[in-house]
């Protein structure tokens, strides 16, 4: 499906947040690198899913009717083997199943640990469209340690703000640990400035965390807002 | 909201008959202060002040209404109440008029009452495809044509520098620094509400104003924030834009939407974002004219190493605090340039340092010697553009000439910081800038209009904003 398909569908469903495994597809059509995602139905479709990923995997609950996975009990990591994938689905389906007899869960490989990164977009009255990058978790919330352009983007632009955040040290390696890929963020952070400016639709994206690594870099948890 | 276009707004700025709707004989009222103030700056066109029932004010005959005009009108000067304002707007619609300033508040910045009555302003306006001046402005100057169209008369000297104001009290205050900086002013604007005329369509405007040479703006926050940082960033590649951005808390909102009926925004984001379109930032409104005035008077440099000579410290490391994070370099001075330095104090082991920034401590004193130092320093392959310190001092002088030599000699921007008060600096301040180098009397100044240079001059060169991929 395109972009465009994705969106409209989960339009149609009367949704504004896209499932992970949406959210996924969006990325990945649009050429940014994204955790492999698939939907399981049931129980042993989640083993099933699970076996072919590769274990360890992560377990999310697949709901409209849960925006807040983790607060909900809806998020297991780090499972690694078929009897922890049943327990985690059991658990998680237990608590879902109290707001959504529907809801299913999806199934991702655990990513290999990278230094986490934020890249998002945020619609602003004032501007518009607007990309954001900082490191993950507290450094972006507490410290307001995050850089902001306004679509689109130009490759000196991603640099920028990449060179920007007073968190760009981390990037660069220190205490013996490699520097993380730069050009691989700068590519998700243009490929992010270009999927809103071609869709419109789109409100909100917040690719958090983003695993940067001295080669390479991975998206590993999206949320996409139309 | 939609803009009238720039090639509508000639009339505005240089109308040849202009009518002051609303004009009082008593001068605790707008209206007879817009009248003296266009009378007061010398405009030489046709000026028809409109009053039901007064015969004459300020020795002009005051007409009833806009259809007794013999002639007509190119510019409105409205100094009635929100409310005869929409009314008068509308008239000036039927008589053709091609502009209007509307000086009252009163409209979105109250709350919803008045914005119903902003969108009826609006939609006459549209209606006679008519551009508006604010409301809720102080008025504008055009001090290009002589036209001074603010309720508070003054006169403003000549120059190169147009300023874009949201605030009238923070536009006063610039035009009021101008005036002490010995920096002119070209045009004034108080966008006030910016009804059916927004930044960018100012910006639009001076970008092809060939009086203007360089736009200082200050700006609390803007519906369209997005069109005003394109806009600025487009004609910051044709003349340096200058952007002074209020309101940096969330708290502010409040008072901003109250003021011009604008949210500020996040400061956050305008400072990227601004800084992304090439834009140069500035913290305060002395800090906008510091700029401004060396962007008027200097040439750009042609790369981003400044070298600082003093005969105190102080000055310079507070310069260097500014300079770098800015994007400065201060660069080591080449061996030649030492030898010619030694040469110069006439000692082979001087009791100073030897490197950039150059203090020459008591050595520095001395006018010979210090316009010695600066020609040093100017010839330096690895210096762009320098700043000169030196103390108002009863015995000693400014050692203009040597500083004036250097600067002609090598063709680099100078900048000098005259430690001392106004008064004091006065003359010499006023014969530096003459010959276009700007003087200032505190460090930071100096190092804000040292760092607009470098900037503007960086992005000419393709190092700014562009993207080098």
């Amino acid at each position: 499906m395109t972009a465009n398909e994705i969106i409209s569908f989960a339009a149609a469903s009367g949704r504004n947040l896209l499932f992970e495994d949406e959210a996924g597809a969006l990325l990945k059509a649009a050429g940014i690198p994204v955790n492999r995602c698939r939907v399981a139905p049931d129980e042993e479709g989640a083993v099933r899913a699970a076996v072919e990923t590769g274990f360890p995997v992560v377990l999310k609950v697949r709901s409209p009717a849960i925006v807040h996975k983790t607060e909900a009990g809806g998020v297991c990591l780090g499972l690694m083997d078929e009897a922890a994938v049943r327990r985690a689905y059991r658990e998680i389906m237990k608590k879902a199943r109290l707001v959504d007899q529907e809801a299913q869960v999806t199934v991702q490989p655990m990513a290999a640990p990278g230094v986490e990164v934020l890249i998002g977009m945020t619609t602003d009255p004032q501007f518009g469209q607007v990309i954001a990058f900082g490191l993950g978790g507290t450094f972006v919330e507490v410290l307001g340690d995050v850089a902001f352009r306004l679509v689109p983007l130009q490759g000196k632009d991603a640099r920028d703000m990449i060179d920007s955040i007073r968190g760009n040290v981390i990037l660069k390696g220190y205490r013996g640990s490699a520097p993380v890929d730069k050009t691989a963020l700068v590519d998700i952070i243009l490929k992010v400035s270009r999927l809103v400016e071609n869709n419109p639709r789109i409100r909100e994206i917040d690719l958090n965390p983003v695993f940067a690594y001295p080669k390479g870099a991975l998206v590993v948890d999206a949320r996409i807002i139309i | 909201m939609a803009g009238a276009g720039p090639a509508g707004l000639h009339h505005v700025f240089y109308p040849r008959r202009v009518a002051v709707i609303g004009v009082t004989d008593t001068p605790d009222r707008v209206g007879y202060n817009i009248l003296e103030s266009i009378l007061y700056g010398g405009f030489t066109g046709e000026v028809y002040p409109i009053h039901p029932r007064h015969e004459q004010v300020l020795g002009c005959k005051v007409y009833k209404s806009l259809e007794d005009i013999p002639e007509p009108v190119d510019l409105a000067v409205i100094c009635l109440n929100q409310h005869a304002t929409v009314e008068a707007v509308e008239s000036c619609g039927r008589a053709g008029v091609k502009g209007v300033i509307c000086n009252a508040g009163g409209y979105r910045e109250t709350g919803e009452e008045g914005y119903d009555l902003e969108r009826r302003l609006i939609s006459v306006a549209e209606k006679y495809r008519l551009p508006i001046i604010g409301p809720n402005t102080l008025g504008m100057i055009n001090n290009d044509y002589n036209f001074y169209s603010t309720f508070y008369p003054m006169k403003v000297p000549k120059g190169k520098v147009s300023i874009i104001s949201q605030s009238g009290g923070i536009g006063l205050t610039v035009i009021h620094m101008a005036i002490d900086e010995g920096l002119g002013i070209n045009k004034f604007i108080g966008v006030g509400n910016c009804s059916n005329l927004d930044f960018a369509d100012y910006l639009d405007y001076l970008e092809n104003d060939d009086s203007t040479a360089v736009i200082g703006v200050f700006i609390e926050g803007t519906s369209d924030a997005g069109r005003f940082v394109r806009t600025a960033g487009k004609v910051a590649r044709k003349k340096p834009v200058v952007v002074y951005k209020a309101g940096r808390l969330a708290a502010a909102d409040y008072y901003t939407q109250t003021h011009t009926g604008s949210a500020a925004g996040s400061f956050h984001l305008y400072r990227d974002i601004l800084h992304q379109h090439g834009i140069f930032i500035v913290n305060s409104a002395s800090e906008l004219v510091a700029a401004c005035k060396a962007l008027a008077l200097q040439p750009l440099p042609g790369g981003n190493r400044v070298g600082i000579l003093t005969h105190t410290a102080g000055p310079s490391v507070v310069m260097i605090d500014y300079l770098v994070p800015a994007g400065c370099v201060i660069p080591a001075l080449r061996e030649e340039t030492i030898r010619r330095v030694k040469q110069i104090i006439g000692s082979d082991n001087p009791p100073v340092i030897l490197k950039n920034p150059l203090d020459a401590a008591g050595l520095g004193f001395n006018r010979s010697t210090y316009g010695g130092l600066a020609e040093a320093i100017m010839a330096d392959d690895n210096v762009d553009i320098l700043i000169a310190v030196y103390c108002l001092h009863k015995n000693w002088e400014l050692p203009v000439s040597g500083l004036m030599a250097a600067h002609e000699k090598h063709k680099k921007p100078l900048i000098v910081n005259y430690i001392g008060n106004w008064m004091g600096c006065r003359q010499d301040q006023e014969f530096m800038q003459k010959a276009g180098v700007p003087l200032y009397t505190a460090p930071e100044k100096t190092a804000v209009a040292a760092a607009a240079l470098v900037h503007y001059g960086m992005m000419l060169k393709g190092g700014g904003n562009l993207d080098c991929k």
